[in-house]
């Protein structure tokens, strides 16, 4: 048994065969990784036709642009992307600010209760968001009926107070990768300056910002793609008040049986919801995160790389 | 001035402004995490109800719990099915980023191009996307049942393969959330000291027994911090019911913030306690993947 195994590895080890088989597993995975999104857009191809045909499984038919036609529609794309945008930049621009702060208070002081501060920014990611976001919206509304109070739901400022406060989508984990990246700029840096009389807001803005400009855009990158697929704060908190683009998609089936109905009644024969519309709405909606991937890719995997969120 | 009340004067001040840029960070710690999160469980035990001049609290004891659990007749089967989910999906998910891992981490061509194409879900990945695409049916792989792989596993074993093609109906949507566990893993598997592997192949030491008796253990520490993500993860992201019921009764003015806040403490509790068994399985008391590795190398170099 043993010298068969032992034979299957020496066969295995560095061998062309080894090479193929390692190759073979990472282009099936891949495959089904890919999978998806491939199957979306060969469906937001395709017509009603070829959906309902069997035959036609990858390829369509009779290629068709007017499912993505009909989807930019639906889900109003000029507004809800413009909406999505600066909402989500919004955020990140907050919570990239005070990643970058506690990050800094972390890596440069000894302060008591420190290690237990750590912790509880650990903790903070582990507590489950539900458990939390019913007082948050008795704190909102209070505000907001109180006789000072101003409107809040259907606003983002409780979003913003929140990220602005370090309690944003997954803002332990950008704490984490600001920590660490801040330890790393070395500290003669800041003493030199505090002998030039530098304090410490000073040495902060013009020393370990400065020299983290790429860190500062890694954690910026992040925050924005959390914000911008978070979903379930900010259907609390906003209510659908800004068009944005993934809840736009999370409504797409009923939006799309209206707009049949209202928009052309001749043909609403046509406006039956298929999988190559839904497709179609998915396609458009995750386009505009792709093609911002394409262009950096290498900070995102840069910046969990060097986040040190396994502890060492 | 001398100079050991000199240092102690530094240290305070080190204290002050260290605080001082925590402040905003525990200042929302406190208002919407800490206090809130007293807050649920205080509230869970309450009729809430919304009036005109705010929110009236009458002590409800454990109705609402006794609503949630035994009354509901959709809760029960929402949270059960939300547990069988991460139960499957999170070995599931650890396992297969570690393999993955594995294999990614030797020279190879395209490496750079399999790391850019695993990470690429983690940008799109939203609850609408998912819910659409596995809607669809585009995350499934389809013609498992024929397999005759599979047909052995259904004799020898029915929940066996029924948990097998309840992970192979979503696989796409359990590989995607492989993403970031993929880069963390191969990290580690990068800091581990080549010497240590080397000595254990002098020692004639299988890389079967490479894998089990040296990566494994000091990557152990990785193991947990995956899993604790993961759970973390897919307790959020997942399309599943125990959310929107949550959702659903916090506007509902029947049951009110008291049933909601009762939903979503024992829905917690569920997904800590998983994060929980992850953490007892997986720890290695006081030892940082370094430590670990100095253990081992004090092991292999007595040889």
């Amino acid at each position: 048994m043993k010298t068969v195994r032992e034979k299957i590895r020496r066969l295995c080890r560095g061998s062309v065969i080894g090479q193929i088989a390692v190759y073979a597993v990472l282009i099936l995975i891949s495959y089904q990784f890919l999978y998806p999104i491939l199957r979306m857009i060969s469906l937001a191809m395709m017509s009603e036709k070829d959906i309902m045909n069997p035959s036609v499984t990858w390829i369509p038919k009779g290629w068709t642009f007017n499912n993505i036609r009909i989807a930019v529609q639906t889900l109003d794309l000029k507004k809800t992307l413009t909406g999505s945008l600066w909402f989500s930049s919004l955020l990140a621009v907050c919570q990239t600010f005070v990643s970058a702060l506690t990050g800094f208070a972390f890596a440069r002081f000894e302060f008591p209760g420190k290690r237990f501060w750590f912790v509880m920014v650990l903790l903070s990611f582990i507590i489950p968001t539900p458990v939390v976001v019913i007082p948050r919206l008795i704190i909102f509304t209070g505000i907001q009926e109180a006789p000072w109070g101003a409107q809040m739901i259907g606003t983002p400022i409780p979003q913003m107070l929140m990220t602005l406060f370090g309690q944003g989508v997954y803002s332990a984990v950008l704490i984490l990768i600001s920590y660490n990246f801040t330890r790393m700029i070395p500290r003669s840096l800041d003493e030199a300056a505090a002998i030039d009389g530098a304090n410490s807001f000073q040495i902060f803005v013009h020393i370990i910002l400065r020299l983290s400009v790429s860190t500062i855009l890694v954690i910026f990158l992040f925050s924005f793609v959390w914000n911008w697929n978070e979903s379930y704060l900010t259907f609390t908190f906003l209510r659908g008040r800004i068009p944005l683009l993934p809840q736009r998609l999370g409504m797409f089936d009923n939006l799309f049986a209206s707009y049949g109905q209202g928009g052309g009644s001749a043909q609403s024969p046509e406006f039956r919801i298929n999988e190559a519309y839904k497709m179609a709405g998915t396609l458009v909606a995750i386009l505009p995160l792709l093609v911002m991937y394409l262009f950096v890719q290498r900070q995102f995997i840069k910046g969990i790389e060097n986040a040190g969120i396994t502890g060492e | 001035m001398s100079g050991k009340s000199n240092g102690k004067a530094i240290g305070r001040r080190q204290a002050v402004t260290g605080y001082l840029f925590m402040l905003p960070w525990i200042t929302g710690f406190l208002i919407f995490t800490a206090i809130p999160f007293a807050a649920t469980i205080y509230l869970s035990f309450f009729e809430v109800r919304q009036s005109i001049l705010g929110y009236e609290l009458n002590f409800a004891g454990t109705a609402n719990y006794l609503l949630a659990l035994f009354r509901n007749i959709e809760f029960m089967p929402a949270l059960i099915s939300f547990l069988v989910m991460e139960l499957t999906y999170m070995p599931t998910i650890v396992i297969l980023s570690f393999i993955l891992a594995l294999l990614l981490n030797r020279p190879m061509k395209l490496r750079s191009v399999f790391r850019i194409l695993f990470f690429l879900p983690v940008i799109v990945m939203s609850g609408p996307v998912m819910s659409q695409i596995m809607d669809s049916g585009a995350a499934a792989v389809t013609g498992l049942e024929n397999l005759f792989v599979f047909t052995v596993i259904e004799n020898y074993s029915p929940p066996l393969a029924e948990a097998l093609a309840y992970l192979f109906e979503n696989f796409s949507m359990v590989l995607w959330f492989t993403g970031i566990p993929i880069i963390l893993f191969i990290n580690g598997l990068q800091k581990i000291n080549g010497s240590i592997v080397e000595a254990a192949t002098i020692d004639s030491a299988t890389s079967w027994q490479i894998l089990w008796k040296i990566t494994i253990p000091i990557l152990r520490p990785i193991f947990l911090v995956i899993a604790i993500f993961t759970a973390v993860q897919l307790s959020l992201y997942s399309t599943n019911r125990v959310l929107s019921m949550i959702q659903e009764a916090i506007y509902d003015t029947v049951g009110g913030f008291g049933l909601a806040s009762a939903y979503a403490w024992i829905y917690s509790l569920a997904v800590l306690a998983f994060i929980g068994v992850a953490f007892l399985l997986l720890r290695e008391p006081k030892e940082t993947p370094v430590k670990i590795q100095k253990r081992l190398e004090r092991k292999w170099a007595g040889r």
